[in-house]
């Protein structure tokens, strides 16, 4: 057994900063095992001081181009809240479809692209594409569904359009829905059982590692909660949304330029997992039919199995969007105006779930309705500290391993968490430094 | 495809609105992509996308002089697949062709236009090299168009 190790995973990024994975054992003694981040600051809070209520969601769903409806979706929360604007029913229904689109499109990709080639020992999907055609076929089926979802209730696929502080600009027909959910029926949920029993099949892959952690996500009474809910710790339970700072913690550490966030303990998870763990019991049948067969139970607490949350939650996603069409046909499509007069002015505190975990957008607007301050804590960010943690417990107990398969299991865990570190594009680039 | 805020990588872009600006290619269907490589997939599954010709025009870094235009199928030139795999960032052109090929989704004809940039770094507009490349751009893309539409009537 190797007493001494010395991992370096080296990730340039395309534009500039990296994220490597660095360990150091010296005599059987772990020194150091942590993901380093370092990317430059793109200063979003410090770009939307001065500008609009209008502007808020448009600004800062630039920040990622991938999770950038959950973006938009967070600010109008935090901006309604902060200025009095009421959203109605038919608003609140179409921005739940959307969340939904999202979260399928997102998990779907993490878990077959980038998940899946892990469990079946090939180095990325495009082996996956000689080897299991069908699910890479169904993954791209599900992602253009998924956009499609998106480009009928708010416009566009990317950046949506037609969403704003209040409202819709623009509101989907009948027809159009009627057809998403002709697709869901037919082609969505389908798609998902072939791809959770390809998964099902892996399931033996997946590395048994586990470690005692606290999970924090939203939880509501009313539905399995992505838009909206309080906060949710596995440690404590339920806290008021307006408490976030004492649910995060930001603070600076010494090996990366990502702040780290800590509650309860040394670090929390966000994400599919916490998602599962706090809230299972609001999951629909089906989707908990899948969790059995994947073999997700609750109080689970190894993060390998965050990608086995995101399909069980994805088909909850799926037959959810369904009923919410239902609805939405039930009611018919009103033709309403956003409401943008604000009542009040002040802060506002908004906070949903993303696929990579729940999302806090703050700001505080003078009486012109302009931002005088702004603060967003994303997901990705909150689970590096929860990263760490993992990495140091996992490496001592698989010691006896050849070191790339130590180093490749490191990289494993890393992808798990579905890690969007924003929009600095990553390059792998790996180099063992003896 | 390619980002305007990032200097010359936005030349796909500035092709894009000279085309639209005057009125070119009246039969053509014209499509932003931005940096969603993947996207490509979804324009290939379309009904009747088989059959067209796809032109992608994009900042390319070929080993010539800034400014310098050159068109090839994706066949002709090798391929280095570059992503890092923790996340959708960075799934490029070469892994959306890879992808294509592998599930036999590949159009009957792709062109890549391909622009060697000066430089690719946050920045709004195009090197003096760059802007000065795009009318060979539409030069080159009228060609493919007419070589394209001879062979496919040839049949």
């Amino acid at each position: 057994m190797s007493t001494r190790l010395d991992i370096k995973v080296h990730h340039l990024t395309r534009v500039e900063g990296h994220g490597d994975i660095v360990v150091n054992m010296t005599d059987g003694v772990l020194e150091k095992a942590r993901l380093e981040i370092v990317e430059a600051p793109r200063y979003f809070e410090a770009m939307l001081k001065g500008r609009s209520f209008l502007e808020t969601a448009i600004i800062t769903s630039r920040i990622c181009g991938i999770c950038s409806l959950g973006h938009q979706m967070t600010s109008f929360k935090a901006t309604e809240q902060a200025l009095g604007l009421e959203v109605s029913e038919q608003t609140l229904l179409l921005r739940k479809l959307l969340v939904h689109g999202a979260t399928m499109q997102s998990n779907v990709l993490h878990a077959l692209f980038l998940a899946a080639p892990d469990f079946l020992k090939v180095g990325s999907v495009f082996p996956l594409v000689a080897s299991h055609p069908d699910v890479v076929k169904a993954a791209l089926r599900m992602k253009r569904l998924a956009n499609d979802i998106a480009e009928v209730v708010s416009g566009r696929a990317v950046h949506p359009i037609s969403c704003v502080p209040g409202g819709f600009t623009a509101l989907p027909t009948a027809a159009a829905l009627r057809e998403l959910k002709r697709r869901l029926e037919e082609q969505m949920v389908p798609d998902l059982a072939f791809a959770a029993e390809t998964v099902a099949a892996l399931a033996a892959e997946i590395p048994g590692f586990t470690r005692d952690t606290e999970y924090i996500s939203l939880r509501s009474d009313d539905d399995y909660a992505l838009y909206d809910g309080d906060i949710c710790s596995s440690d404590e339970g339920r806290v008021p949304v307006a408490e976030y700072r004492r649910m995060t913690n930001e603070h600076v550490v010494s090996h990366s330029t990502s702040k780290h966030c800590r509650v309860n303990r040394s670090s929390y998870m966000v994400g599919a997992l916490a998602r599962w763990n706090n809230n299972h019991d609001r999951l629909c049948p089906a989707a908990l039919e899948v969790a059995g067969k994947l073999g997700l139970a609750p109080g689970c607490n190894n993060p390998f199995l965050n990608t086995i949350a995101q399909i069980v939650e994805s088909v909850h996603c799926a037959l959810d969007s369904v009923a919410v069409i239902d609805e939405l046909l039930t009611r018919g499509i009103r033709d309403e105006q956003p409401h943008q007069e604000p009542t009040r002015h002040g802060t506002g505190v908004g906070a949903t779930e993303v696929p990579r975990g729940i999302l806090y957008h703050e700001y505080t607007y003078d009486r012109k309705g302009l931002v005088v301050a702004a603060n967003c804590v994303i997901p990705t960010g909150q689970n590096l500290a929860n990263i760490d943690d993992d990495m140091r417990k996992l490496v001592p107990e698989v010691l006896d391993r050849p070191e790339p398969e130590i180093a490749h299991l490191l990289e494993m865990l890393v992808r798990a968490y579905d890690p969007c570190i924003s929009c600095s594009v990553h390059m792998l680039d790996v180099k063992f430094v003896r | 495809m390619g980002n305007p805020f990032c200097g010359d990588d936005g030349v796909g872009a500035a092709v894009l609105e000279r085309i639209r600006a005057e009125g070119l290619f009246p039969g053509a269907e014209l499509i932003d992509a931005g940096t969603d490589a993947l996207s490509l997939l979804d324009r290939f599954a379309e009904t009747g996308a088989a059959e067209r010709l796809h032109i992608i025009i994009d900042a390319a870094k070929m080993g010539c002089e800034p400014g310098r235009v050159v068109g090839f199928a994706p066949a002709e030139a090798r391929r280095r697949i570059v992503w890092d795999r923790l996340s959708l960032h960075g799934l490029g052109l070469a892994e959306a062709f890879a992808l294509a090929e592998g599930l036999g989704a590949m159009p009957r004809r792709v062109v890549v236009v391909g622009v060697e940039p000066t430089e690719v770094r946050m920045d709004r507009g195009l090197s003096d090299a760059v802007a000065a490349a795009v009318p060979e751009v539409i030069r080159l893309i009228r060609a493919e168009v007419r070589a394209d539409e001879a062979d496919h009537t040839g049949h």
